[in-house]
């Protein structure tokens, strides 16, 4: 009922005019160009001359949604919150919503620096269309949330940048919103106040509000997220669950990253990287592993001259952040024949906690005998997904609690005056 | 339809909206607009705001400006050219010529400059587009209302110095309140179109600043009807404005006639020009603003 609908969206711009184009010849032979165009066929566009910045943008947002919208700079995630903020038209398709829509696009947009804290929330009411019966009940609780009480009567201008922004999203907040669009509001402001933010945010989500969040911090966007939108070039790429949709943008991310020879580099003359797969015990290709069960990683590769020395290793990634990097301790292992190979590495189990990782293998591959060493890459990470075994959904999101894993160590307690042998030598002389 | 300007409402009772590329109907914008009314002051306090900002006398302008142009053309074509002036000292005359019709070109020359002026708030906000020319006349108001104070006191002057009240107080003046109200609406009519092309082609506002000036002289500010030949009348009324100034310095002085067929052809004229205008306005606004 109350579900935000996005349908077929697009969005074009035309390109600005060349400064060729602007010369009394050049608006001329515009003109011809048009007018040829039309008597053919009025249809008929200059395609080169067209930007998409939104195309074929569908989904449907369930009332109290966090929804993460993430994607490269250009990707289209400002241009359709402004579609949905109407400040701007779609060329095509339609949006269907209701309540009220509240957008802190720019924080701040409608203040005016030299009206007082008190009127600017008046005033900003009325640009986004706030009864004031609404601001009047709220007023004090805008306020409070905002930590400028004392400041009520002081012109904006002389705000800190952080009163400033506080003040913007506590007005955008208790303007009783059915659907928020927030675009990076979390880029500036202190850490204590992006916390309160997310979690007022997650408060109101509870009660029906709709979020769109837009934001960089993957981190942010899996903590807050139920679900999450990955735009690329105006088209979706993703959208789903918010962790598994933020696993795949940063591999994507990650691989566009490298250079060209990078790219190239899971294949060289001395051996090619075939596949990475999570496998349990038994061989079984899994894409994700229990916490508690023993899985390994199984490196595909194939050697392509007999006698050489290799060491392979994995980067293990997760939300983005380089976990940690191993490598075979035994170094450089010799290989007297070429072909298929396996190498299989243990997973430790209770080791990793419940998110997605990514791992991404590699080989330094050198001729026996000889120093030189080329090192392969694969371009195409493998991402896991750890859950625990039960079914029972812990799935505690926020790393900032649990960790990015969670190893489980052997732990010995005694009494401080009864040292046993081992310990004891240290303290003692 | 109307998007997070619905009435009384929260969570449970959401109305619906649908965005589109078309905009909703004229009714529903105009309902939409009248919602909107504490915005479309605010905004026309900051149009009139930003003109002066950072000045250093300020305000000061505000009454700096129309008086020198009054003192000019005063002495100009009432001291030197010495035109007739039905009866009335010429500076009263003038002025009950100048003070509509500068309304109407402010307005024109305000009004064509404001999706620049307000592209800020455009480009970060929603509210109604219509809002920002209708809100960017106000300089031409502000001025309006000062010009009337200086016309108080000027004949004021007169009652001192002649010991005669030239203006004709009654509810004539009612009619010259009206007239100044048709000139704002007479501008705006033109507004919608030359903001719109303003917006893609900034040389619009500085070719209409230089066409303003002829359609001044063509406008009976700074003479009678009464010095054109009245077989040749009629050539003076094809100008819309020509009836709105005549009739707005009856509505003060008394002097000269009503043209009241021109008047009802202006009237009709306007009208339409405002219908066209806010299609145009209507139909361009998107693509404009994207370009903004």
């Amino acid at each position: 009922m109350n579900q935000l609908i996005v349908e077929g969206l697009g969005k074009r711009y035309e390109l600005a005019s060349s400064a060729d184009e602007r010369t009394p010849t050049g608006v001329l032979r515009r003109l011809a160009v048009r007018v040829r165009r039309s008597t053919t066929n009025g249809q008929e566009r200059e395609q080169s001359r067209e930007f998409w910045a939104l195309r074929d943008v569908s989904f449907l947002v369930e009332p109290g949604t966090v929804l993460g919208v993430i994607g490269a700079n250009g990707a289209g995630k400002t241009t359709l919150l402004k579609i949905l903020a109407r400040i701007i038209t779609p060329t095509e398709g339609r949006v269907v919503g209701s309540g009220r829509v509240v957008s802190l696009l720019e924080l701040g947009a409608g203040f005016d620096p030299d009206l007082s804290a008190r009127e600017n929330i008046f005033l900003n009411a009325a640009m986004l269309g706030v009864p004031r019966a609404v601001v009047t009940r709220r007023f004090d609780q805008i306020l409070e949330f905002a930590e400028v009480d004392t400041f009520v009567d002081t012109p904006l201008k002389h705000y800190s940048s952080g009163m400033y922004l506080r003040l913007a999203f506590s007005v955008a907040i208790n303007m009783e919103p059915s659907i928020l669009l927030a675009d990076e509001i979390l880029a500036v402001g202190d850490e204590s106040f992006q916390e309160r933010c997310l979690e007022r945010v997650k408060q109101e989500a509870e009660r029906g509000l709709t979020v769109l969040f837009v934001s960089h911090d993957m981190e942010a966007i899996v903590r807050v997220c139920d679900r999450t939108l990955w735009l690329n070039a105006g088209r979706v790429l993703g959208f789903g669950d918010s962790e598994e949709v933020v696993a795949d943008y940063q591999t994507s991310v990650w691989a566009r990253g490298m250079t060209g020879s990078e790219r190239g580099r899971h294949v060289n003359r001395f051996a090619i990287i075939h596949d990475v797969k999570v496998v349990t015990e038994d061989g079984r290709e899994v894409r994700g592993m229990p916490t508690n069960e023993m899985t390994y990683l199984r490196m595909r590769f194939e050697l392509l001259e007999n006698h050489l020395c290799a060491c392979a290793a994995y980067d293990v990634r997760a939300r983005g952040q380089l976990i940690f990097r191993t490598a075979d301790p035994l170094g450089m292992r010799v290989f007297r024949t070429g072909g298929m190979w396996e190498a299989l590495m243990r997973l430790p189990h209770r080791f990793f906690n419940e998110m997605t990782y990514s791992v991404v293998p590699s080989l330094t591959v050198a001729r026996e005998g000889e120093g030189r060493r080329q090192y392969v890459l694969m371009g195409e990470p493998l991402s896991f997904i750890v859950y625990a075994p039960d079914g029972t959904e812990r799935r505690e999101k926020d790393v900032r609690a649990s960790g990015y894993l969670t190893p489980q160590f052997r732990w010995k307690f005694q009494r401080v005056d009864e040292q046993p042998e081992g310990v004891q030598g240290v303290a003692r002389f | 339809m109307s998007h997070g300007f619905e009435g009384a409402a929260s969570h449970s009772t959401a109305a619906p909206w649908v965005i589109e590329p078309q905009r909703e109907g004229t009714a529903a914008r105009a309902v939409e607009i009248w919602r909107c009314r504490r915005l479309l002051w605010f905004l026309a306090v900051r149009t009139v705001k930003d003109m002066y900002e950072g000045m250093t006398l300020g305000i000061f302008w505000l009454f700096a400006r129309p008086l020198f142009p009054i003192l000019v053309g005063g002495f100009v074509f009432g001291g030197l050219l010495r035109l007739p002036s039905d009866g009335v000292p010429f500076v009263l005359f003038f002025m009950t010529g100048f003070v509509p019709w500068s309304l109407f070109d402010r307005s024109i020359l305000f009004g064509t400059k404001c999706l620049d002026q307000h592209k800020s708030l455009i480009k970060r906000l929603y509210f109604p587009r219509l809002i920002s020319p209708v809100a960017s006349v106000a300089p031409a108001a502000a001025y309006f209302v000062i010009y009337m104070v200086l016309l108080t006191l000027v004949a004021l002057f007169y009652v001192w110095k002649d010991g005669v009240l030239y203006v004709r107080v009654g509810p004539t003046l009612l009619v010259a309140l009206l007239m100044s109200v048709f000139a704002v609406f007479c501008a705006l009519s033109v507004v919608l179109w030359t903001c719109v092309f303003q917006a893609r082609h900034k040389e619009t506002r500085f070719g209409l600043r230089y066409f303003m000036q002829f359609w001044m002289y063509l406008t009976p500010v700074f003479y009678p009807i009464s010095l054109v030949p009245p077989e040749h009348r009629w050539l003076i009324f094809v100008n819309p404005m020509a009836s709105v100034v005549a009739t707005f310095r009856w509505g003060i002085l008394g002097v000269g006639e009503v043209p009241l067929v021109p008047l009802a052809t202006s009237f009709v004229v306007a009208v339409a020009a405002m219908a066209a205008g806010v299609w145009f306005f209507t139909v361009n606004e998107s693509s404009t603003i994207d370009r903004l």
